[in-house]
């Protein structure tokens, strides 16, 4: 049933945006964001409804491949982003094999980003690059509450490609992919089919749970400068202006929850799941006091083991991270349950920052009875490319 | 083979390909060097270009200009002789090739004209004439370039004559293959005829491999390759399966030889008597055409991705891999036709094909098993759960290059 309504939303969205347009006024897809600038773009741009995110192996043998694949890839992205193919649709030429696969002709650019990440492995001795590895930076350690499957985890290469229309996301990724398919191979993919947390002025999504997400996401300036954005600490300036991206594919044991009894369901999320409120106030953004004291009693309104509880920054030393997190859904898993969940996506200036709210998370959140993370990556963001005639990873290559 | 015109037979200059590779490897491991001439014009003289080392030199520049992708040469015009073109991106995301053209077959070609990577060139020897300089993706793609002198004698040989000598060697190929399938299908009967199960299974499993190393060759005879190779999913309801399946069917199915086993061999002895005519006619009237050579190498890997990886060609005898290591040498043997001519065309493309089957070839060699039978590991269930995904990599990252040459080598 699941499976068969994000069909339905995805065909809507075609519809909604697809090429003709006709049923709307406006022109389809016009929405762009630049591909050029301090920051790569998708990790403070407002989520689009879509996602397809991609991990990759290198397979190639030599430094000159991997460049290859980078500055291919960067100036695809541009063009790209800008809603334009990466080669010919349809080449004059008889024996021509197409250079774009056409899917996305004519839809515009959607509203896609790009996001490019440097798994932990890419830092190996393949390809020389150890010195260029960002300070401590490493695989996740293992943290309770994870049964990760080895072909949903890590990777050399990740892909963050998000877009209002779902197929323009995925013709992003697929000819991405297909360019360098002598070089890379991809490693483990997820379909996010909606957005599962708020930017800036955006109303706050819900999670397949029912419950809104991302209601205190990081969203202003100062926020993003000190919890997102990476400095000169990593030692490379290759991240400055960039982030660390952590996914986490995160299983929902969907049909049991269903059957939880409201009152259960709210004290796990410590909030209401209407209206989103903390348990201790009213209105969805009212600042949750973990003080307040349950209405005739001693407890607290917001239990201590709730997953806002564990998860607030004020109980946590200030700690925050950029949520971008997508619903997804795989159809049925083997034993025939709903295969559906969350994408975690968050973006932080130290994958620390969210080792040490899992660790909480893992250890005593009562959504973990609802829950398991099946998939995870940890990927160095390089900052953003000034303009055309740079790539990602250049400074790899010069001397 | 179509007729000649003076600009279609221009001798490729046989000295430059190793340097032209060379240089274009060195200029990648210098990116950032950038090779294009300074300032921005946007029209190109229309003298000569300056000669210098043995060859007149073109730059290229491929550059964002009042946001339109450039792609413009700094002369439109050299002296006939060798001409090397040297090609830098600066800015230009939607252009990242360049091919110089006489009218619409690729001379000369690199791709990989990335904005940040290095300049990269490469050389052809040009007769007088009318060529274009094509650059896929650019605002005005196409830039007319002339070269001024003798017209070439068009029975020099050069790229023209080396695809010539590569369609007839593959000819050749072709009729061996199916000469020793004739002899082999002749076996299979003889063993089928007998009543030995073991030995008719041994006998099929000796016979494939020569049918499927030419598998396209044979799909060009619409009646022929449904006759000989339909699987049971494709046959039309209430027509006969004839064939090698029905007969697989028997001999590791049901493991029991009937009067209708004897009829199936019988047929594909007639039948490939019928490809043994069919392809000694293409080869005695020079029929093949490059770019079918080209297609059909890439066509065999399709068959290896869509039968042989999902174990739906062999599914009685899971000999799956012995048809997929006949696809890939048929496939390798019809680009080693095409080799010497794309050498000349695109030799980092060239190379990297080579590379790529050898990365196959060396994978594949896991997968042998003298004691098997047909000498390769039956291809079970276990297997393809565990491997399959590895062999369609593998695979993928082969047909992409592979796929790119039929345009290059195209006569028409």
């Amino acid at each position: 049933m699941l499976g068969a309504g994000a069909t339905a939303a995805a065909a809507a969205a075609m519809a909604h945006d697809g090429a003709s347009g006709v049923e709307q006024g406006a022109l389809p897809g016009t929405e762009s964001h630049p591909f050029y600038g301090e920051h790569q773009a998708g990790i403070s741009t407002p989520p689009q409804d879509h996602l397809v995110f991609t991990s990759f192996d290198v397979t190639a043998r030599t430094p000159v491949e991997l460049q290859l694949v980078l500055a291919k890839w960067s100036a695809a992205m541009a063009e790209l982003t800008s809603g334009d193919p990466v080669g010919k649709v349809e080449p004059a030429r008889a024996n021509a094999v197409p250079g774009d696969t056409g899917e996305a002709d004519g839809m515009g650019p959607n509203g896609l980003t790009l996001t490019l990440g440097f798994g932990p492995s890419l830092f190996d001795g393949r390809f020389g690059l150890e010195p260029f590895k960002p300070a401590g930076f490493g695989p996740l350690p293992a943290m309770a509450g994870e049964s990760l499957d080895p072909a949903m985890t890590g990777g050399d290469l990740c892909i963050q490609a998000c877009a209002n229309d779902p197929q323009v996301a995925y013709h992003a990724v697929r000819n991405l992919a297909r360019m360098a398919r002598t070089s890379v191979k991809t490693r483990w993919t997820v379909l996010g089919f909606g957005r599962a947390s708020a930017g800036a002025n955006q109303s706050t999504p819900r999670n397949l749970m029912g419950f809104k997400d991302g209601t205190r996401n990081i969203t202003t300036g100062e926020d993003f400068a000190q919890h997102v954005w990476v400095g000169d600490e990593a030692g490379q300036p290759w991240m400055a202006g960039g982030s660390y991206l952590v996914a986490r594919k995160i299983h929902m044991m969907i049909e049991t929850w269903d059957e939880d009894p409201i009152n259960d369901q709210q004290s796990i999320f410590g909030r209401s799941k209407q209206e989103g409120a903390p348990l201790s106030g009213t209105r969805e953004h009212d600042v949750p006091d973990f003080h307040a004291a349950a209405a005739g009693g001693d407890a607290p309104a917001i239990p201590a083991d709730s997953h806002i509880a564990l998860a607030a920054h004020e109980n946590n030393g200030g700690t925050k991270i950029l949520r971008r997190g997508y619903n997804f859904t795989d159809g049925l898993d083997a034993v025939g349950r709903l295969d559906a969940g969350l994408m975690f996506l968050s973006f932080q200036r130290d994958p620390e920052q969210f080792v040490s709210l899992q660790r909480r998370l893992g250890a005593s959140d009562r959504l973990n009875e609802y829950i398991r993370h099946v998939g995870s990556g940890v990927f160095a963001v390089p900052g953003g490319l000034p303009a055309a005639g740079s790539y990602y990873g250049k400074e790899f290559f010069t001397k | 083979m179509p007729s000649l015109s003076p600009a279609t037979s221009i001798p490729a200059r046989r000295t430059a390909p190793a340097l032209v590779a060379g240089a274009a490897v060195l200029a990648l491991a210098l990116a950032g060097c950038g090779g294009a001439t300074a300032g921005s014009s946007s029209t190109a003289s229309g003298d000569g270009a300056p000669v210098a080392n043995g060859a007149a030199q073109i730059s290229v520049s491929v550059e964002k200009v009042d946001g339109e992708d450039q792609c413009v040469p700094d002369f439109s015009a050299a002296p006939a002789g060798p001409v090397t073109f040297t090609v830098a991106n600066k800015d230009a995301s939607g252009v990242s090739e360049v091919e110089l053209l006489s009218d619409k077959r690729i001379l000369g070609e690199r791709e990989n004209i990335i904005p940040g990577l290095g300049a990269v060139s490469f050389t052809v020897t040009l007769a007088g004439g009318e060529y274009q300089l094509y650059c896929p993706g650019a605002t005005a793609e196409t830039q007319p370039f002339t070269v001024t002198g003798e017209a070439a004698n068009a029975a020099a040989g050069g790229v023209t004559s080396l695809l010539a000598e590569g369609t007839a060697g593959y000819a050749k190929y072709v009729s061996g293959q199916v000469d020793s399938l004739v002899l082999a299908a002749a076996a299979l009967q003889k063993a089928v005829d007998s009543g030995d199960v073991q030995a008719s299974q041994e006998a099929y499993a000796a016979a494939r491999p020569f049918f499927e190393r030419i598998e396209p060759v044979a799909e060009s005879f619409p009646d022929l390759d449904p006759a000989l190779d339909l699987r049971v999913a494709d046959v039309e309801p209430g027509t006969k399966w004839t064939g090698f399946h029905p007969l697989e069917k028997d001999l590791f199915e049901a493991k029991a030889i009937t009067a209708d086993s004897k009829a199936l061999a019988a047929g594909i002895v007639a039948n490939v008597a019928t490809l043994k005519t069919l392809t000694g006619e293409l080869e005695s009237s020079d029929a093949y055409k490059p770019e079918e050579l080209a297609n059909g190498a890439s066509g065999l890997l399709e068959e290896v991705q869509s039968s042989k990886i999902t174990g739906e060609e062999e599914a009685y005898s899971r000999l799956d891999l012995v048809d997929f290591a006949a696809n890939i040498e048929g496939s390798q043997q019809a680009f080693e036709y095409l080799k010497p001519a794309l050498e000349e065309i695109d030799p980092g493309l060239t190379k990297q094909i080579s590379a790529q089957f050898e990365t196959v070839n060396a994978a594949l060699a896991s997968y042998q098993d003298p004691a098997a039978l047909g000498g390769w590991k039956a291809y079970t269930d276990e297997l393809k759960a565990s491997d399959g995904a590895k062999l369609t990599a593998l695979i993928q990252a082969l047909q992409a290059p592979l796929a790119k040459i039929s345009e290059k080598v195209a006569t028409a």
